[in-house]
């Protein structure tokens, strides 16, 4: 796997690990503090309503006589009694300040005192968090209105938070714990998921490396939905490439082949004209050279003919896209003019503008070119061009006729042979048609050469 | 007439330039697209033959540029591969005509020839003004039905002046249009050769098919028949 300094050295795998993870931990940092401050929130809420409970059993139980405030038993609550125990009453005034606190506070000196004189309205609690230098204490007050209907108190109790601040850092150790907990869970799930999704191509990767070794020709197996696309297209890229291949292996076999025959001619020849080069039969010499340039034509013929086969792209049907005829027709006839000026042909055409042809428009343009230059060749004034597309099939008729002198019904089979080795060509015909052939045949589709009632040719082609 | 030749294969670009040479035309040649956009914007021709694979730029890029200079001399295209894709990119692009390669000297004459005479105007390869018929391809010149003996140049300066009938044509145009670069331009050369023309078409002085524009150059003032 490589890993490369860019984005798109990271793998599918380590991309989506990553994405999954950063969620994850987004999700769980949020979700932990607000799950404590819920917790904590209501722990503090349970405090007050316990010091609540505190100051009622205070009130039940007070006496008062000139100011002075006692208990006649002693308080329900022992902590109330014993020293320092962690609980604390107060009974207060605005105008006095202390007016009582229990036994447990008598040395107990609160982190603020202020709350002594605060007025708190009669009916109303007031609590607080009161941070101190060591410890935490939560104060709730209450305002009260005295029997006499006059005089107001303020009923205060405190107690030490530490236990509940201990039972709040417990609450945060184990969710923090737990939530950990998931968090490895989810990403071992995660990676295991990963695993199990991308199989698939990992599969594919491992399969394309045996292609590629030779072991296999192609994309075997059952691929998941959204794969089974890319492999189809995979084996018939595959498929196209091997047969390029095979193309240029036979091609050139054919070539090396064909050039043989006249190179031989031509050495053959080479030692008489050398030996006539002193002075001999001079027509005779002419003959000889003359067959020389015949076969140097020849040769040129057999060369060109086999690379147009080379190059001739092979109708793979997925992977061609679709060409328009008419607009290709308009190009060749285009170039056509202009090289036939002379002849001032008139082209009448009448075309299906929605015609398609589904493969290389290089093809299409090759067999549109051989074709009309024929018929701008052999024609005398007239070219009828006609194109439409025959909807049951999706596919289209091209036909072309000119009015020149036809082609002969003994060399009508022969000027479309397809295939044709180039050095069985009879000497002095064009390779334009076998090329045609060759394309139109390569698409699986179909040419025929009739009479035209303009009195020349009639070129049918149907392309699927 | 002078030709542009753009060939980067030196063995095709001499073979070119000697054949064409020696039908009379005046050559320059070029080895690379820049040096061909150079000579094309730089001078006027009368035709260009123009490879499609070329060094610096392309054959298409350099028959683009010419013709958006404006320049509307006929252009012949050399193929290599020979399929409808280069011809029609090229022809396209503003050539006038092609020739696959590997090719014969006269394929590249008579195509040559078709497209001077079409961009002068004349459909027939012979031109016919009253008695006088030059036959541009056999490069001949009858008057009256009789065949008259001329030089290359003579030949060349009328085939000129006859390509652009009823037209001025200055000395330095015709300087140009016949003689290499660096010949040395000496006017009283060319005046000698429209005597001796003159001489050969018209002896009796009855025709004038050359007149004299006194200060601007030559004209051929015979009407076509």
């Amino acid at each position: 796997m490589s890993t490369g300094a860019g984005a798109s050295g990271y793998s599918l795998q380590s991309r989506l690990l990553l994405v999954f993870s950063l969620m994850l931990f987004l999700f769980l940092g949020l979700t932990g503090p607000v799950l404590e401050r819920a917790f904590r929130t209501s722990i503090e809420a349970g405090a007050a309503d316990r010091l609540q409970v505190q100051i009622y059993l205070l009130l039940a139980n007070v006496e008062e006589q000139d100011g002075e405030f006692y208990f006649l038993q002693d308080l329900q609550e022992p902590l109330f009694s014993q020293l320092n125990s962690g609980l604390y009453g107060y009974i207060s005034s605005v105008s006095f300040g202390e007016l009582w606190r229990s036994d447990s506070a008598r040395t107990f000196t609160p982190p603020d005192t202020s709350f002594l004189r605060e007025a708190v309205p009669v009916g109303e609690t007031h609590f607080e968090v009161m941070p101190g230098q060591d410890d935490t204490f939560f104060r709730l007050s209450y305002g009260i209105l005295w029997e006499d209907g006059i005089r107001e108190y303020s009923f205060t109790v405190i107690e030490d938070a530490a236990p509940y601040y201990s039972e709040i850092s417990n609450f945060r150790r184990s969710l923090w714990s737990w939530l950990g907990g998931a968090a490895v869970l989810l990403l071992a799930m995660q990676l295991l998921l990963l695993r199990w999704g991308l199989s698939p191509l990992i599969r594919m990767a491992a399969d394309l490396i045996r292609i590629e070794r030779g072991e296999r020709d192609k994309l075997a197996g059952s691929y998941p939905r959204e794969l089974q696309g890319v492999a189809t297209n995979l084996n018939m890229l595959i498929e196209s490439e091997r047969r390029q291949q095979q193309r240029y292996r036979t091609t050139l076999g054919d070539l090396a082949h064909s050039l043989k025959t006249p190179l031989a001619v031509i050495s053959g020849l080479l030692p008489q004209l050398r030996d006539k080069q002193a002075g001999g039969d001079s027509a005779e010499r002419s003959e000889q050279l003359d067959t020389v340039n015949e076969q140097l034509e020849r040769m040129s013929q057999i060369v060109s003919y086999q690379l147009q086969r080379a190059v001739q792209s092979n109708a793979a049907g997925a992977l061609a896209r679709h060409v328009d005829i008419a607009a290709t027709i308009h190009k060749v006839l285009g170039a056509l003019q202009k090289v036939y000026a002379e002849k001032a042909m008139q082209v009448s055409s009448e075309m299906d503008e929605q015609a398609q042809f589904t493969g290389d428009e290089r093809d299409l343009l090759e067999v549109l070119g051989n074709i009309l230059d024929n018929a701008f060749k052999y024609g005398k004034s007239r070219i009828r061009i006609s194109v439409s597309s025959l909807d049951t099939t999706h596919s289209a008729e091209i036909l072309v006729e000119d009015d020149g002198n036809g082609v002969p019904t003994e060399k009508l089979e022969f000027v479309l042979q397809r295939g044709a080795r180039a050095d069985t060509l009879a000497q002095g015909q064009g390779i334009g048609l076998a090329v045609v052939s060759d394309i139109i045949h390569s698409y699986n589709g179909e040419i025929s050469i009739e009479a035209s009632e303009l009195g020349g040719a009639l070129v049918r082609i149907r392309l699927p | 007439m002078r030709l542009l030749v753009v060939e980067d294969e030196s063995l095709l670009r001499q073979q070119l330039e000697q054949g064409l040479t020696r039908q009379g035309y005046v050559v320059d040649a070029a080895e690379d697209g820049k040096a061909g956009l150079y000579y094309a914007t730089e001078y006027d021709y009368d035709a260009a033959i123009v490879d499609l694979g070329l060094p610096e730029i392309d054959g298409i890029s350099l028959i683009k540029q010419i013709r958006a200079e404006d320049k509307e001399f006929p252009v012949l295209i050399l193929t290599a591969r020979g399929d409808w894709q280069d011809k029609v990119a090229g022809l396209d692009a503003g050539a006038d005509d092609y020739v696959v390669k590997p090719f014969q000297i006269e394929e590249i004459l008579a195509r040559l020839n078709a497209l001077l005479r079409r961009a002068a105007g004349f459909a027939k390869p012979k031109l016919e003004f009253g008695p006088l018929n030059l036959d541009l391809t056999a490069k001949r010149l009858t008057v009256d039905g009789n065949a008259v003996d001329l030089t290359a140049y003579e030949y060349k300066m009328l085939e000129y002046l006859m390509l652009h009938p009823g037209q001025v044509i200055s000395k330095t145009e015709l300087t140009e249009h016949l003689y290499a670069q660096d010949y040395d331009r000496d006017s009283n050369v060319l005046e000698v050769f429209v005597r001796r023309l003159r001489q050969k078409l018209d002896p009796e002085q009855t025709l004038k098919p050359i007149e004299t524009v006194r200060g601007q150059g030559y004209r051929f003032s015979l009407a076509e028949s």
